[in-house]
């Protein structure tokens, strides 16, 4: 549930109370780009450029399946937050590993679509968060804060087409549902997963292992 | 998910019966590329098909490939009116032989593997 914290006293103790009571809100956060569209609009008319966008919308399974954990976009970019609570109540696509899943195969069947021009191909970037809150600041609003998201939104800087690109902490996630499901590794798309790589990302103080797979 | 399998000839009628997702995927996709590297045509019947995700789709689309270079044929036929929704606005359907009913389905079929 979305916390709106609104208040006209810079200084108001209500404010500073109502900011300490908001409860994390752990879940996964995913960014996701499509990519080359902004080129295609410059050289081509709106409708070459909008059914293509149109229809890479719908082929991405994933906005249909969590279309109220679509929390902004702008342009063609998105980022989805997927709390545990809503996860794990799903039919399907309920664990961090049919997501990673499910995010690949859209990935793949996006690049291996045998007729051309009907699709953009597209990136993105997936963390565990723990450190988030649901809150906007603006009435009517839905919104999350926190640090995860802002890692989120850095490792949108290691992906490129076909490019999935996700936190060591995520990954970890998929591979113990794996272990606990007795699942290989090898029969999932991790088969292709990269070697972990650490990096330092602007603005966040310790260095970010990741790893990607490249579809 | 369940499996069911018949054959008509040279065609396999695999028909899946419940929602073909992440947890089954593989199992689905080890058989469909099994019949086709046989050499044999291949119908899937979703009359009792409920749910295809991503996963699911992935396998058709491999399975489209893998056909496409062998002298296998690939189609589906019954689609409910959901999976076909899920078709259309992925614009599978144009790249798929779907079929209303099993039985033009299947005559179609024999007649390609004459």
């Amino acid at each position: 549930m979305v916390h709106l914290v609104q208040f006209t006293d810079p200084n108001s103790r209500e404010m500073e109370k109502a900011l300490r009571a908001i409860p994390k809100c752990p879940g996964t956060c995913i960014f996701v780009d499509i990519v080359s569209s902004t080129a295609v609009k410059y050289t081509t008319d709106i409708v070459l450029w909008g059914r293509r966008l149109n229809n890479t919308f719908n082929f991405i399974s994933l906005l249909n399946d969590f279309p109220e954990n679509i929390v902004k976009g702008i342009g063609d970019e998105m980022m989805l937050y997927i709390p545990d609570e809503v996860l794990i109540k799903k039919d399907t696509i309920n664990d961090y590993y049919s997501l990673l899943e499910e995010i690949y195969s859209t990935i793949l069947n996006l690049q291996r679509f045998p007729l051309q021009d009907m699709f953009y191909h597209c990136k993105l970037s997936i963390h565990y968060c723990t450190d988030v809150y649901n809150v906007t600041f603006l009435k009517g609003f839905n919104d999350y804060y926190g640090r995860d998201i802002d890692l989120t939104a850095r490792l949108m800087g290691k992906t490129r087409a076909d490019r999935l690109v996700f936190s060591e902490t995520f990954y970890r996630k998929v591979v113990s549902e794996l272990c606990k499901k007795g699942i290989s590794k090898d029969q999932t798309c991790l088969n292709h997963v990269s070697v972990k790589m650490v990096e330092e990302f602007k603005g966040i103080p310790k260095p970010v292992p990741y790893r990607f797979i490249d579809v | 998910m369940e499996l069911t399998f018949e054959k008509h000839g040279s065609i396999t009628i695999i028909g899946l019966n419940g929602r073909l997702d992440t947890t089954n995927y593989i199992e689905f996709e080890n058989k469909l590329l099994e019949e086709i590297s046989q050499g044999s045509s291949v119908l899937i019947e979703c009359t009792h098909l409920v749910y295809i995700s991503s996963s699911g789709l992935r396998v058709l689309l491999l399975a489209l490939k893998k056909a496409e270079k062998t002298s296998s044929k690939l189609a589906l036929c019954s689609l409910q009116t959901g999976i076909m929704e899920v078709f259309r606005i992925s614009a599978f359907d144009s790249i798929f032989s779907i079929y209303p009913y099993k039985q033009d389905a299947l005559e179609k079929l024999q007649d390609q593997s004459k």
